[in-house]
């Protein structure tokens, strides 16, 4: 995930702000996910080149192929646009999946996702990263949970030589109705595994969120997050608005 | 006030202060004998379920009754668990219907309990495990304890077939999942015919010119099933186990879960046929047996139907006007509330789950309407215990007459209507028979004045 993919510390990036389910999508199914992610309060400054992300605007375009009942790939297309810059590209990921199948019958939804992507300097000085990243959720009731202890490494960038960086991410909703889940979201990027950055240093955010489950076909989150140190935005405003499409056509009553 | 799950809880106690040693037992041999122990259906080679049976086989044995002639079972209870066995269909009083509900006691873990009563009324009945399940697949409905039960006329039973072929649907393996609707329901890995998937049981053998009754039985704890049989045709006679108004033959057959269908069919079509779910996704799950007929060989053919087609209006007579009848009409809303995605819906009636839902008081002798509004996203199959109901309306229908059923399945977001006598003091149960629904609060208890 790009949000917390950047190991600069003061410089970070918020394209893609999802704590992930372990459920992949269907087979012949596509999921047209955008993102949207604006930074009200953020940094205001060139550091090491990299352009400010205050009043900056995320737009990724994420679009999720189901192969199999239990796999599925991903492709991102991350944009920003600020004011003096207009709309910019900005990389590319892709992103593989599988899940423990459910004939499993595991007490917990668990799947596993690597990305590898590119993107553009100006926005991060690595512009090679993979990320591999373990899923864990589950529905309990009305309580929902997920964690998400994603590790990282820079294939190309100032920080290759860092190591593997770890960058968990967490939720926990609660259905106050059928359709409205609320709750909160966490994402951290503690620096190198094995040498933490010092708090001043890392990436933390908690994002309030709620999901509306409006209908099996889509797909709505919305969330204000704020990062109380100085390695974070201090506050960002999320949206995810996704759709899902059966290309598989409309099966009769007796398929 | 107890709930259905306490009194599971409690069972073994209850049935301790009524348990006769078995010394006791042995004075009078019963008519059958009915053990409830652990056993692994090999649904195919693949397909093992480690399971609950009777008699060690499924479906159960295939219990035969004289009408009026009164009959005792004996049944044994050799698993950790306190069970009890329903006899769905027959009208019997309530300490020996097999509900704890009514007051039938239940059967403690490695205890028997004895059931006599005079069986009736005439027709294909079924008998099952009538217990709380839960969250445990592999409990009570989901298991292999049902079995087939056939009462038949004092006087004799008039042919109408040259033989009887008794089927059973049910599924197996199930698990919660959560659907489309937000809700967890059961999903099952196999479905069988008899206890055995498509293309791995014994098939049914059957001889060019003969007229074979099928009595098919769906004992799925929350499926419908849709049966056809390629090359032939159904010809409907009875439904419960009563015989319809207006019989017809029909390409296909609906059961929901309880539901049993008697049908005639002319084996006109010599060849090795696929009897077999017409949905094609859980036919591939097993549901199917083959039909074979004497000196037939090659490979078992199936030919898929396009549609889903079935109601029950076209069994029944349809009355021009409405009789002025003295009827007493009692009104029955089925809702259902939401208690987290994780969680299956909390079923109501009359906004009210049971142990909790309003308790009616009938009067012996009188005619009551029960007006049916479903108005859940979900079908509901119906059961009224002790009695058996006529169909007044369904499907669109109204008027009636001629299709008498314990079971009925009320589509989603309808109303129907039924009609029955309250002929048989005790309590009564009325219940979806959908395992997970009934455990969750969609039940209900008649009382008699």
């Amino acid at each position: 995930m790009l949000g917390t993919a950047f190991t600069v510390a003061i410089a970070q990036g918020n394209y893609e702000i999802q704590v992930y389910g372990a459920d992949t999508v269907a087979p012949k199914n596509l999921m047209v996910e955008l993102h949207s992610n604006f930074t009200p309060e953020g940094q205001k400054y060139f550091i090491d080149g990299i352009r400010p992300t205050n009043h900056q605007e995320h737009e990724t375009l994420e679009l999720t192929e189901g192969l199999t009942a239990w796999s599925e790939v991903g492709f991102y297309v991350f944009t920003s646009e600020q004011a003096g810059y207009g709309v910019q590209w900005v990389g590319d990921h892709i992103r593989p999946r599988v899940k423990a199948p459910e004939q499993w019958h595991w007490p917990v939804g668990v799947s596993i996702s690597t990305e590898v992507g590119y993107q553009r300097a100006v926005y991060s000085p690595d512009t090679w990263t993979w990320e591999i990243r373990p899923i864990i959720d589950k529905q309990a009731g009305r309580w929902y949970w997920a964690i998400n202890p994603a590790l990282e490494r820079t294939w190309h960038g100032p920080d290759v030589k860092q190591g593997i960086g770890f960058s968990p991410g967490a939720k926990i909703g609660y259905d106050f109705t059928k359709k409205i889940n609320a709750g909160f979201e966490y994402y951290a990027d503690y620096g190198r595994l094995g040498a933490f950055d010092s708090l001043h240093n890392q990436q933390q955010q908690i994002f309030a969120v709620t999901d509306l489950n409006v209908s099996p076909d889509w797909e709505i989150n919305v969330g204000v997050g704020v990062g109380p140190t100085a390695g974070t935005d201090h506050l960002i405003v999320k949206g995810i608005l996704g759709r899902r499409f059966n290309w598989g056509g409309k099966k009769s009553a007796v398929q | 006030m107890l709930t259905r799950r306490r009194f599971g809880q409690l069972g073994g106690m209850a049935v301790g202060a009524s348990a006769v040693p078995a010394a006791l037992w042995a004075v009078a041999a019963p008519d059958f004998t009915v053990e409830i122990a652990p056993y692994t259906l090999e649904a195919s080679p693949k397909h093992r379920f480690r399971t609950i049976a009777y008699n060690g086989q499924v479906p159960g044995p295939l219990l035969r009754m004289r009408e009026g002639l009164p009959q005792t079972i004996e049944v044994r209870n050799l698993t950790p668990d306190p069970e009890l066995v329903h006899w769905h269909g027959l009208h019997i009083p309530s300490d020996v219907d097999g509900a704890m509900e009514e007051g039938t006691p239940m059967i403690a873990a490695g205890a028997m309990a004895r059931y006599t009563f005079v069986p009736e009324p005439v027709g294909f009945r079924w008998f099952h495990s009538h217990t709380f399940a839960g969250k445990n697949l592999n409990k009570a409905g989901y298991t292999g304890q049902h079995g087939f039960l056939m009462i038949d006329p004092r006087d004799g039973t008039p042919a109408v077939a040259d033989r009887e072929v008794f089927l059973g649907l049910h599924d197996w393996g199930g698990h919660f999942v959560g659907g489309d609707d937000g809700f967890m329901n059961p999903v099952y890995e196999a479905s069988t015919i008899n206890g055995k998937m498509l293309g791995f049981g014994e098939p049914v053998k059957v001889k060019a010119g003969e007229r074979v009754l099928m009595h098919v039985l769906n004992s799925s704890p929350t499926e419908v099933h849709w049966l056809a049989l390629a090359g032939h045709k159904f010809r409907v006679i009875a439904l419960d186990g009563d015989a319809v108004a207006k019989p017809q033959t029909v390409e296909m057959l609906r059961l929901a879960p309880a539901e049993r269908v008697s049908a005639v069919v002319e084996m006109n079509s010599p060849g090795v046929w696929v009897l077999g779910e017409v949905r094609m996704h859980v036919q591939a799950a097993g549901m199917g047996i083959v039909v074979e007929y004497a000196g037939a060989t090659g490979k078992p053919v199936w030919t898929q139907p396009n549609d889903l087609v079935w109601n029950y209006r076209q069994f029944a007579d349809v009355q021009a006007t409405k009789a002025t009848e003295d009827v007493t009409p009692i009104e029955l809303s089925f809702d259902s509330k939401f208690q987290g995605h994780g969680n299956e819906e909390l079923w109501l009636i009359n906004g009210k789950s049971y142990p909790k839902t309003d308790e009616p008081v009938l009067t012996t002798g009188k005619r009551y309407r029960l007006v049916l509004k479903n108005l859940s996203m979900d079908d509901h199959p119906v059961h009224l215990h002790r009695h058996t109901f006529e169909v007044r309306r369904i499907d669109g229908a109204d008027g009636l007459r001629g299709v008498r059923k314990d079971v009925l399945l009320v589509p989603s977001k309808t109303t129907a209507e039924i009609e029955f006598v309250a002929d048989n003091p005790g309590r009564t149960l009325f219940h979806c028979h959908q395992q997970d629904h009934m455990d969750r609060g969609f039940m209900m208890v008649f009382r008699y004045a």
